[in-house]
This record gives C-alpha cells, structure tokens and sequence, in this order.
C-alpha cells in the first residue's frame, strides 16, 4: 500500500530515511527544485500509510527526433521498503509517462559499472546495456547508459549497443 | 549571451564574446583588463559598465562594483542612450541581486518598460523582478500588461498565480479568486486552455470558493481531456464529488482508481470513507510537520451518520471488493488490498461488532502473507495498539508457528525480525525482567551472526538480512541500561552497533543510533565522526542537524561546531536567495502549481525555528571563541549590526510563524525530541508499555512547545545584550562622557531586553531580580533553578553591566551591607559552578554527566562577564590609543575598581577549581581503560558482559560460511578498541574545556595585573 504521487518540496524535509543511504546523493536544492518545475510528471514520491517517504524517483524528458526519450536520474528506496518492487513501480511510473503522455522513443538511465546489484535490477525490468561511458563518475568509474524501448520505437533500433565505448565529452545531454 | 544580429548590448559581439568567455572560465583579471580596454572605447556604454560590476563582484569587490553598476544604471537612465536592451538590464540584474539590491534591479526594469511599452521582453523581465521581491501584486500587474499586449494563455496563468498568491500570502487575499475566475473564464470562452497545469490552477480557484459542481463540470467536459493520465483525473474527481458531499458517485470513483491502482492506500481510505459519508475534508495537509498520530486515525475518527445496518452492508460491500482485489493480484507485492481488509475489520469493531475475532485474524492473515517484510510491523502499527494482551500474544505465536527458527531462510529470518518488532512498537519489552531482557538481546545478537551466511552473496553495498537485530538488541541494551543503570549496559549498546558497523559500514541507522550513545555517553568527538559519515548536507541540513547540534553547541569543541553552523546557514541562506530565481523558472516553465509550492517552501524554510537559533548560535559561538579578545568582540558585533537584526527576528509576529522542520523519525525511542532524554530521568518501575508510547508520542506532538521557542527567543537576544552591556559600561566609567547621548538610548534599550529576557524564562523583572539575589545569598536552592541555570547566570551578568551605567537602581540595595551587583554576580558564579563540582562521580563512568553544563557556564555568562570587566578596564585605561588628546586626566573610580578587581579574583578562583577538579578527572588511558572493560567483566549470569563475549567469539571463529568478504572484516574487530576509543575520546573532551579555562586565566591574570597597578 503505497500511495504515488507528485514530489512536492515539503517531501524533502521527510526523506531522511530514504537519502541517509550511502548510495543515495543529496543534491543541491536548485536540481531538486528544477526537476519539480520542468517536469513534475517525472518526479514522485512513495508513501507509506504511516505518510512515510518510502523512496522517490526523478527524471526528466530530453532529445530531438528519434532521441527524444525519457531519463532516470535518481531512483531510490528506504531500506525499510526494500525487497517489495517499489523500484519496479516507480520506474514503470516513468516509462509509462515517457511513452503515452510524451511519446518518447526510450527511456535510458545511467548506473556506475561496479553496481552488480542497480545493474541486475534494470536488467529484469528490460533494460539492456546501450553502450559504456568511459570514467564518466568524477572522472574514475566507467557508467553504464542502459536503455529500454518504448512503443514508438516500433523496430527497438534505440537499443542496439553500440560498439565501442564513449567518452562523457561524446554526450548528448548532461 | 550574444544577440543575433551580432550586437550585444550595442557592442559588436565579437568585442564582448572574449570578456564573457574568460568569466565563464573564471579568469577574472583577464576578464577586467579586456572590459576595461573595451570600456576606454565605449566609455558611457551601459552594457560594459554592467559587464565590468559583474567582474568586479566575482572578484570580491562588492563596493566598486556597486559603484559602476550605479554609473551603468545612470547611463541608462540619461537621454543620449542609443541602445537599450533586455542583455544589458539582465546583466545589471545579476549584478544587483548578488549585491543584495534587488530594488535598483527593478527600478532599471521599471524605467525601460515605462521608456519602451509593450516591449514583451523587458516586460518579462520586470515581470521576474517582481517575483524576486515577492511583490504579488506588481506581479499580476505586469502579468495582466503582457497578457493584454500579446494575449497569450500563460501571461494570463502567471497573473492567476499572483492572485493565488496573495490568496496564499496577503490579508484578505480570497477576495480576489472571483477575479480570476471571470479572467480565466473569459479566455476560456475566447481561446479554450491548453495546459493541463492551466486546468489544474483553474479547478483549483472554482475549489477555493466551493464551486465543486462548477469544477466537475469543467473537469467532465473537453477540458478534461488535458489531464494526461487517467488516474490523476479520476482523484481529482474523487475528491471534487466527495467535498459536494456526493458521496455514492465519489466512493464508484475511488473503486475505480482502486481496480486499476489497487496499492493505492490513500484512495482506499478516500473510498472508504466516501461509503461511510464522512469524507468530507479528507484530503490531509501535507504541510503538517509532524503528524502527531498516523492519518488513518484522524481520517477515520469522524464518526458517521448513518445507521448501524446502513454501515454494516456498505462495509461487506467494501470487504468484498477489496477480496475481489486481492485474488485478482498474484505479485504479493500489493499490500494494500490486505491492509484494508484489516481496517474494514477496524471500522466493524468501532460501528459496534468488536466480539468477533474477524480483526484479530485479518492481522494474522496480513502477517501471514507480508510478515517477512520488512516494514510489516510498521505497516499495521495503528491496528496492533488496539489489540488486547491476549491477542498480541496470540498474534504473536502464530506467527512464530509459521516458520522454523532453526533453519536459515530469508523468509524465516524476516518473520523472527517482524515478532521482535512487534515487541517493540508495543512496548511489551519494558514489562519483561531484566534477565528476560537479557536473554531477547542475547538471542537476537545470535541470530544476526548465525543468518550472516544468508548474505555472504551480497554486493558490499547492498543492506544484508537481519540488520534490524542489532538495532533492537542496542535498544534493549539501552533500556536494562535506563532500569539498571548499569553502564555495562551502555557500552555493550554501543559495541553491538559498531560490531555492526565493522561488518557493513554503511548502515545509516546503527550510526544515527551511536550518534546518539556517545553523545549521552560524553564521548562527543566519536558521536561527531559518525556523523560526519552520514554526509548529511543541503536540504537534510534542516532535517537531519538535530542529531548533533544540541549536544555540539554545549561542548568545548567550538571550531567543530562553528563548521556545522557554517555549513548549516550557509546551505540557508544561499537557498533563500536562489529560491525565487527557481520560482521564476517554474513560471517560465509554466508549472503553475509549483510556482505556489516553490513560494510556501520558502515561508517554511525561512520560518524555521532552527534557522533563527542557528543564526544567534552562530554569533554566540564567534564570541564564545574570541572572548577573551575585546576588539575580536567588537569586530564579531559591528558584523552583525550589533545582534539587532536578530532582536527584531525574535519579535513575536516572526515567532508565532515558526516552523518546526525537523525529521523525528530517525531519532532513538529514548530522546524522541532534542529537549528530551529519558535516560537523564529515573526509570519508572510503574509504567506501562501503554503510558510510555504515550510519553514519547506527546513529546513528539509537543515539540513546538514553548520552552524551546523562549530558549530560542533567548538566544536571539544574547548578542544584543552582549553588546549593549559592553558599550554601556565602556562608557559609564569615562567621567567625562557620562552625559553622552549614545549613553541614554542604550540605558532605554538594555531594559526592554531585559524584560523580555527575564520573561523568556517565565518571571517578571522583579521576580527575576529576587532569583538571582535569593540564589547569590543562599537563600534559594540553586538546585530549584536548574534547567535554566546557564540563563540565569547570564541575566544576573547582564543586569550588573546595566546597573553600572543606569540611572535607576537596578538591584534594590536596602543598606550599604547588601551586595552589590559586582558581588551578585560573583556568588553566582561560584555557587553555582560549585555546584557542579560537587558531583564526585567520575566522568568516566557517569552518563549523561554535568560536562555540557560547565562548558556553558564557562563559554557563556563567564565569558560575558569578562568581556564587562575587560571593557571596564579598557576603559579607565588611558593608554595607548584611547587616550584623549589633552582631555583632563581621568580619575580612576576607586571603589568600583575595587569591586573589579574582587570580581577579577573570584573568577581566577573559580577557573582554577574547574581546572584542578578537570585535572583530577583525567586519568592514564590504560587505567581508564581497565575501569571501563571491568563493567564487561561481572563473570554474572545475570549481568552486562555476555553479548560483548558473544560478539568477541563470534569475530575470532573462523566460519567458512560466512564467505571471505565478511569473515575478513570480523578479523578487525576488538571490543577494547571501541572502549579505548571511548576513553580517548572523554579525555579530549576535558582537554578542550581545560585549554578554555586556561586562555581565560591567562586574561584575568592580565586584567588583575593592570587592575592592581592602577589601584597602588
């Protein structure tokens, strides 16, 4: 029982539980609040009948053509809800506003190389490894750019690999 | 930044392209020498004046580059201009706004768009102005302008959102949602809308004025259509019928939402209490800080108006819906379909059919499916306090029943965790024995190390099973702990966490904990270095601080407190003034309702309680550290307008507004609230496991209280205080400028404040006076004065500075014999430091000891009271610069000199008792060490010391199960390398305070040397 909806800014001062995780960065307000005003559709939080953070996700819309898709930028659970899908829930929100109400081609997420656990995950919900992004983590670990395909991208040609690696200056976006 | 006619800001722009790269690149110089070469060729040119106040601000020069943008603004405004443009105002506005003077932004916008009407960028940009100032009205003003000049649907939303604003912000406000409705209808007619957030601000006004059927309607029809997802549609229309009290079509929506969002827990109890017809005003406050009970109570507690049959066919209606949901879902992963059966079952009970065991046993069956999980047991915490002991009991085996404890399963292991929990939320371990306790603690440290094998699999990263077991056993540790007082309970607390923490260093929660034990423990340095691994910054600052701050800001470690306070106000202050650029881009981005949110988060943010006391903490703290240094003092105040800006913060409009910001979930079932600590109590034999979750639910709910909004009032005024005592008496003793003005308004100012001082702490200034003469004399119990002792001391300090140079006789004298307000000052001090000293417990081995308040005592009204004598001294010191050229020679006032220099020495006295008694509490670490291990070393049955033996074994077996990652972290584990670690950390607590004591000795020594030369 977890009820999803739009992340509102009093929810910073309740996810604790949720951003105290290692993992989990705690950006500056100016990101957190520019996702909530350029694309609320893509930003949520789960809450817990008790009216507890049980984890958020944000993302946003970009790209021209063919590449206009949907990105993760942060997906993240307290532990207390781990084990349960919510991730799953929360990135299929995601997906599916990315593909009925934006009609991107994809929906891609960046995850670093070493993180097996994050890496098996995307896998199972379909996403497969674009392509690799050469020391793109502060300049030491390589990032993975997974990718998974929406409905418009009818022939999935978004999600071929790509051959060889990149360098981060190779980017598209940021 | 270059327009595309090649021109910026009429310069061509290849000329401007080279400036701008080298700021971009932060080569500032580079940047100035080609600006001002540019400049030399464009002397009046306002685009280069701009280009060159933004250069000189990043540089640091915030004066110069005040004065160029003024000459730019100047140019601007003079009528030889030629070009005037949006890149040469915008650049100025930067400029501005970083110099803090978003008024010159905005009257340089106000003057183009008066000199150029209808030019829709500068009218946008004009526009922002205003929204960085908060003016809502100018706002929708010039909102209104662009819409009648372009007609565009989001200049008309940007002023329906001025509106909403001052709906929100202003006095009276609702007076204008007509207003916007008829504007928005009237487009709406003309140009339907196109936004699906332009509807919601619609609906959203119709709902403001309980226009419910006007705004289905709306919702119904071909706007409808803009909502993007089905499910935010259907809410909404949920909520709209449910406020028009149509409550059978609202409760058909919610079972919609809930077929296809069968998860969804806030429609299920919308839906619910649509059914019961009392769903009115259901949708609860996000806003709310602090829930003080969970919202399925207060949801829920109106009580219906139906009949009893009504309820009970429309509630197995409910419950065969809800079955209906939950066979249809085969994920196990939807909970919510279950729960609410429990509460179908809970509003049966209430409407009056509470024999049938239908409650008890929807529990079980949520236990049965999801009791693994690990937020089972918080899931149903509401259901299970209403549970009779008989029942948990029952609850309780039956799930013990449902799994086998003596084999190693995920599953198994997450039901054994779910009974402890239980356990724990009701309570029920503070009704069991102490070798009971014991024995739970002892069992779960033992299933933590025997399920280890279950994640020797697991990435490093990654939360491994049964971590929850160590945070229980900590738990109880700390409560035989509370019972016993037993301090080998304490440390096998802490041991059992940081033997956690060896095994997996990430776990937040075993650190959050340990935060907490070594702070009480007076180990602060380790508190604070756990801390500081939780990497709490930005917005957590405001939500997470809380866990050290308190106990920081009383201890001798002030540099490492002023960094926390500095990277607290800076995360603040910075965010208060980047917040109304972030509404501007919600505008632009046309993301209405965030544009109201984004403007409520500020109030919040600005509000906060936390914010103003850090504020004050943070000037305290500077002059706690250059106490001894009157010019430091004084350079610390001027910086800070004299502490009266905080004076005016701490007025009583401002402190009503407060906001409490701070996120209690994470802090330990002992100090549910900063101002409280159960174990500084006696433990209650009597108390129930009922009346103690009470205890700690009202302190939540009580955290607005007052005594932590007066401490903080009281804190604001500290530094004004400080100032005027210093003044005033610098002043007073100077013969010769006994009749200086200046002189009269700081004697009208310091009463006042005084006033309001002695009133923060409850008193009149009367009574308050009587206190401090009754405590100074021995006629009143310090003891009775406790909590507030520190702010007594200070007041007493304060009103001796007053005394010195008021006209009225501050502290009724009835003959000469009585003291005066030198000698108040000076037995209170000692007394009450005495006082602390009496205590012949050893730190060591005392929790909870008097450390903090010592420091206080010593880092706050000492300190204030030195910084009186060394003004009073600097003063009649005619010396050196101060000396008054050919002025008459200034006779020394002998008698108060005197009274100084008693003063002088009851202070050295008192450091020197502080320090021979720091002194004596210092021992060798190896026999500290030795006392500390001997409370692990009863050799009982029945004492602290098996669960350190446990962990000890534990670490020391070589078990290949565990996979070589997790056995190779157990080889570095040493339980006397945490209790060395304590120790170590006590002494450089009590070395801190020491060097604090000697660099205030080393001042009165001087100060009593001077005093003497000029006595003789």
């Amino acid at each position: 029982m977890t009820t999803i909806r739009r992340f509102c800014c009093d929810d910073l001062l309740r996810f604790s539980s949720v951003n105290l995780d290692h993992l989990t960065e705690t950006f500056n307000m100016s990101f957190y609040m520019t996702y909530m005003a350029r694309w609320p559709d893509y930003f949520h939080a789960a809450v817990s009948p008790g009216d507890r953070v049980m984890g958020y996700i944000m993302g946003k819309v970009e790209g021209q053509g063919e590449s206009w898709h949907g990105h993760v930028t942060a997906v993240s659970v307290a532990t207390e809800f781990r084990r349960q899908k919510l991730a799953k829930k929360l990135m299929n929100l995601l997906e599916e506003i990315s593909d009925k109400m934006d009609k991107a081609y994809f929906v891609d997420l960046f995850v670093r190389a070493s993180n097996m656990p994050a890496i098996r995950m995307y896998e199972k919900l379909g996403y497969v490894v674009y392509r690799r992004v050469l020391r793109y983590y502060s300049g030491e670990e390589d990032g993975l750019d997974m990718r998974k395909a929406l409905s418009q991208d009818v022939e999935k040609k978004s999600i071929i690999p790509l051959k060889r690696p990149i360098t981060p200056d190779e980017l598209e976006y940021d | 930044m270059a327009s595309k006619f090649g021109l910026a800001g009429g310069i061509p722009e290849r000329r401007v392209r080279p400036i701008w790269d080298a700021v971009d690149s932060r080569q500032y110089k580079a940047a100035l020498k080609l600006c001002t070469a540019l400049l030399a060729k464009h002397p009046t040119s306002p685009y280069v004046l701009a280009l060159k106040g933004l250069i000189l601000e990043r540089m640091g020069k915030p004066d110069e580059a005040l004065s160029v943008c003024l000459n730019a603004k100047e140019q601007l405004y003079s009528d030889n201009i030629f070009h005037f443009d949006d890149l040469t105002l915008s650049t100025l506005q930067i400029v501005f706004q970083r110099l803090e003077r978003l008024d010159l932004a905005t009257s340089c916008y106000e003057y183009a768009c008066t000199k150029y009407p209808n030019n829709l960028e500068l009218m946008m940009g004009l526009f922002n102005c205003y929204v960085r100032e908060y003016s809502y009205v100018k706002q929708q003003q010039t909102a209104i302008k662009m819409y009648k000049t372009v007609g565009e649907e989001r200049f008309l939303l940007w002023a329906i959102c001025s509106i909403q604003l001052q709906v929100h912000f202003s006095i009276g406000g609702e007076k204008l949602l007509p207003l916007a409705e008829a504007l928005l209808k009237k487009h709406i007619t003309s140009h339907s809308l196109h936004e699906p957030e332009a509807l919601a601000l619609y609906i959203s006004i119709l709902e403001q004025q309980s226009k419910y059927d006007a705004a289905l309607e709306v919702l119904s029809g071909d706007l409808g259509s803009l909502m993007g997802r089905e499910e935010d549609k259907l809410r909404l229309q949920g909520r709209l019928l449910a406020q028009a009290c149509k409550y059978t079509a609202a409760s058909e929506i919610y079972q919609k939402i809930l077929e296809s969002c069968p998860d969804d827990w806030e429609s299920f109890l919308h839906y619910l209490g649509c059914l019961l017809e009392h769903d009115v005003n259901l949708p609860k406050s996000r806003t709310s800080e602090h829930p003080s009970s969970l919202p399925v109570d207060s949801a829920l507690a109106l009580k219906t108006s139906l009949s009893d049959e009504l309820v009970e066919s429309r509630l197995a209606s409910a419950l065969s819906f809800v079955q209906k949901l939950q066979v249809n879902d085969t994920s196990d992963c939807v909970r919510g379909p279950h729960l609410a059966s429990i509460e179908i079952e809970r509003q049966r009970c209430r409407s009056g059919n509470p024999t049938d065991r239908k409650f008890i046993e929807a529990l079980i069956n949520y236990f049965h499916r999801f009791g693994h999980l690990s937020c089972a047991a918080s899931d149903v915490e509401i259901y299970l306090h209403m549970l009779s002991s008989d029942e948990t009991t029952e609850l309780l085996d039956t799930i013990s029943r449902s799994f086998d404890a003596s084999s190693l399963s995920v599953k198994g292991l997450g039901l054994a965790i779910t009974t402890f929990k239980v356990q724990e939320l009701l309570g029920t371990f503070f009704s069991k024995s102490t070798t009971e306790l014991q024995h739970i603690a002892k069992g779960m440290v033992e299933a933590f190390y025997k399920n280890l094998p279950l994640s020797r699999d697991l990435d490093p990263q990654e939360s491994m099973h049964g971590e929850e077991l160590l945070c229980m056993a900590s738990s109880i540790l700390v409560q035989l702990f509370w019972r016993t007082r037993n301090l080998g309970y304490l440390i096998e607390a802490i041991l059992v966490l940081e033997f956690g923490l060896t095994v997996r260093k990430y776990v937040w929660q075993y650190k959050v904990m340990l935060v907490h034990l070594y702070s009480y423990l007076g180990a602060l340095p380790l508190a604070h270095r756990w801390y500081v691994t939780l990497e709490v910054k930005n917005i957590l600052l405001e939500s997470a601080l809380h866990h050290i701050l308190p106990q920081m800001l009383n201890s001798p470690l002030l540099q490492q407190t002023a960094d926390l306070v500095k990277d607290y106000l800076k995360f603040m202050d910075d965010h208060l003034k980047e917040s109304a650029d972030l509404t501007c881009l919600a505008y632009r981005h046309r993301t209405y309702s965030k544009v109201i949110e984004f403007v409520q988060f500020k109030e919040r943010l600005q509000h906060s309680m936390q914010y103003l006391s850090v504020r004050s903490d943070s000037i305290i703290l500077s002059l706690k550290q250059k106490a001894e240094s009157l010019d430091e003092v004084e350079s610390i105040l001027e910086n800070v307008n004299h502490g009266a800006r905080l004076v005016e913060l701490s007025n009583e409009d401002n402190v009503k507004r407060f906001t409490f910001n701070e996120d209690l979930q994470a802090r330990p079932w002992w100090t549910p609230t900063t101002s409280v600590n159960f174990l500084s109590e006696p433990f209650d034999e009597g108390s129930t496991p009922a009346c103690f979750r009470a205890k700690a639910c009202e302190h939540k709910s009580t955290e607005k209280d007052d005594s932590k909004i007066k401490y903080a009032e009281r804190k604001a005024l500290l530094p004004r205080l400080v100032y005027l005592s210093m003044h005033g008496c610098a002043s007073s003793l100077r013969e010769t400028q006994l009749n200086g003005s200046g002189l009269d308004t700081d004697a009208t100012e310091m009463k006042p404040l005084l006033l309001k001082y002695a009133r923060s702490i409850g008193y009149s200034i009367d009574d308050a006076l009587s206190v401090i003469l009754g405590m100074s004399s021995g006629k009143k119990s310090v003891k009775d004065f406790t909590p507030d002792i520190v702010s007594w001391m200070s007041f007493a300090v304060f009103i001796n500075a007053w005394n010195l140079w008021s006209n009225e006789s501050v502290v009724p004298r009835a003959d000469e014999s009585s003291p005066s307000s030198w000698q108040i000052v000076d037995s209170l001090v000692k007394i009450c430091v005495e006082e602390q000293l009496i205590d012949a417990n050893r730190i060591l081995t005392s929790p909870g000891n008097n450390i903090p308040v010592l420091v206080q005592m010593i880092t706050e009204p000492i300190s204030w009271h030195l910084v009186v004598i060394q003004s009073c001294v600097r003063s009649m010191a005619p010396q050196g610069k101060k000396k008054k050229k050919g002025g008459p020679s200034e006779r020394p006032n002998v008698p108060r000199l005197q009274a100084i220099q008693r003063s002088v020495q009851c202070m050295i006295d008192t450091l020197r008792s502080v320090q021979s008694w720091l002194s004596d509490q210092m021992r060798p670490e190896e026999q500290a060490l030795d006392i500390l291990l001997s409370y692990l070393q009863g050799g009982n049955e029945d004492g602290p010391g098996q669960i350190s033996c446990i962990l000890e074994e534990n670490s020391a077996r070589h078990n290949p199960e565990l996979g070589e990652r997790i056995a190779q972290s157990l080889e570095t584990w040493s339980s006397a390398g945490v209790v060395r670690r304590i120790v170590g950390a006590e002494k450089e607590l009590l070395v801190e305070l020491k060097k604090i004591c000697d660099s205030k000795l080393k001042l009165l020594a001087s100060v009593s040397a001077s005093l003497s030369s000029a006595l003789h």
